[in-house]
């Protein structure tokens, strides 16, 4: 069964950042996917065997220089294929993307303009040279999946430093 | 943490605008700056856009207690009975907020009865020495409202006593401990660390290392500076030799009556101590002897009184008990240097 789409919803909810209110058409029709994110940190916590493995808690304080995983939980909670799914993760001024970060994550440093591996990116400075991007110039981080089966779930992250 | 979830009308990708101002500082982003992170997802079904959904997760950044004490003028050397004796030390804040630090010094080392009236002051203009204006402004306790990243110059100023010799030395460290900012012109409260989870607000971790006197992660740093006494170590001595009677001349003479005495004062300065200088001597002389007017007084001699040049002054009764006096001034003495003042009299 098609869903209708292409409807504008009301803003709803009490707590909004900058999102703009707009007039809406009334619909019922739930999000086909839900998305909740997290801000965790990384523990290395040794086995019994001495191993070590990386654990994900609750950061226990944030403190300049300290790393942190924003993470997403994605689920397609609807009976239809989602395609063309992507999340948008603009970085707060605040913190700067980790220098561990996957190398093929998608990020941008031009304020989501253009997009590509941090590698392939270079920034331009305001006498004309130009070098290569570096993970502090990141502005924006980005995944793009071609489909979610319905009833199927996962999870993407990136490391952060707080400046 | 709080995390919010949002549906948005608009069909494409909002890039939303960050939250929190971040100075650039050394000491980080300021504790209780609010850092939310927000995404937007956007995706179609069956090839069409649906609406985007939107997530969020806040929290606070926490206070990162931090503080560093340097001594920057160590060791000095000072006199015995010097006021006023500066050791000059640094204080920073490396934390990332704001704080009052409260000041205090403690003798760690040397003879407590020989230094007195340890005071910190304010170096206003950073020059390391006590000026009047500094003196003026008064001695502190505390620093007030110092910023993150910022360094404030300070004297730790003592008196010397006058029973230090040349060669002690104390040692005084100064604590500078963390305290709320609170009101402008009044030091706050201790901060203690936060413990528990993290909480929505500002937690309080202490960074800083253990100093020469206190404990690491308790919020305070200590440094120490070092005085050192130079001064003079005088010996003096006084001898006489009969130089002729009136019997045997100057061949084997005795003190009897009549013999003429050649009194030696020696003021010898031990190695490795500050020279003297302004060395003033003064003798009374006993009643049975009168003073040889003709000889005269010498002054700077060497050690075995010899050597010297003119100098010094013979007072008639001007001595304690009307006795004759004796007075001479010598040049400054230097670390193992002797210098003599010698007269003579005869035995009445």
């Amino acid at each position: 069964m098609k869903t209708v789409t292409t409807f504008l919803l009301a803003c709803a909810a009490a707590v909004s950042l900058t999102a703009p209110i707009v007039p809406l058409a009334a619909q019922n029709a739930a999000p086909a996917v839900s998305v909740d994110g997290d801000i965790k940190s990384e523990k290395t916590v040794p086995d019994a065997n001495g191993k070590t493995s990386v654990e994900l808690v609750d950061p226990a304080s944030f403190l300049p220089g300290d790393r942190l995983i924003f993470g997403q939980n994605y689920a397609n909670t609807s009976a239809e294929v989602v395609t063309n799914f992507t999340i948008t993760n603009p970085l707060p001024e605040a913190v700067r993307l980790a220098p561990d970060a996957d190398p093929a994550l998608e990020v941008s440093v031009d304020g989501g303009k253009t997009w590509g591996k941090l590698s392939a990116l270079s920034v331009t400075a305001s006498d004309g040279t130009t070098r290569s991007a570096t993970h502090a110039d990141v502005t924006h981080v980005r995944w793009v999946l071609a489909t979610i089966a319905p009833g199927t779930s996962g999870r993407v992250a990136f490391p952060v430093i707080i400046r | 943490m709080k995390t919010t979830k949002q549906l948005l009308g608009a069909v494409s990708a909002v890039a939303l605008v960050a939250m929190s101002s971040t100075p650039a500082l050394a000491a980080g982003t300021r504790a209780g700056t609010t850092i939310t992170n927000t995404v937007t997802v956007n995706y179609n079904v069956s090839g069409n856009a649906q609406n985007a959904v939107q997530a969020s997760d806040t929290f606070t950044v926490d206070q990162r207690v931090n503080v560093n004490v340097t001594a920057i003028t160590t060791p000095v050397t000072v006199s015995p009975i010097q006021t006023n004796q500066v050791l000059a030390f640094d204080v920073t804040n490396l934390g990332n907020d704001t704080v009052d630090l409260a000041l205090t010094t403690a003798l760690r080392g040397g003879t407590a009865a020989n230094i007195s009236n340890i005071r910190v002051f304010r170096d206003t203009n950073g020059n390391r020495q006590l000026d009047a204006a500094e003196i003026t402004a008064g001695a502190i306790t505390y620093l007030d409202e110092v910023a993150e990243d910022a360094t404030v110059a300070v004297l730790v100023v003592s008196d010397i006593g006058i029973n230090a010799v040349n060669g002690n030395t104390f040692d005084v460290a100064l604590t500078a401990a963390a305290h709320t900012d609170g009101t402008t012109g009044s030091l706050g409260t201790r901060i203690l660390a936060t413990s528990g989870a993290n909480t929505a607000g500002i937690d309080n971790v202490l960074f800083d290392g253990a100093g020469v006197s206190d404990a690491a992660n308790d919020g305070a740093f200590s440094a120490q500076g070092r005085y050192v006494v130079s001064g003079a170590v005088l010996t003096v001595a006084k001898t006489s030799r009969v130089v002729s009677d009136p019997v045997n001349g100057t061949t084997n003479p005795k003190f009897i009556p009549g013999a003429t005495v050649e009194y030696c004062i020696t003021v010898a300065n031990a190695a490795g101590a500050a020279t003297a200088t302004g060395v003033s001597l003064l003798d009374d002389l006993p009643a049975d002897v009168l003073y040889s007017s003709a000889f005269g007084i010498f002054v700077n001699g060497n050690a075995t009184c010899t050597a010297g040049t003119a100098g010094g002054t013979f007072a008639a009764g001007a001595g304690v008990g009307s006795r004759d006096r004796i007075t001479g001034t010598l040049s400054d003495v230097a670390a193992g240097q002797t210098r003599s003042l010698y007269f003579r009299v005869t035995i009445r």
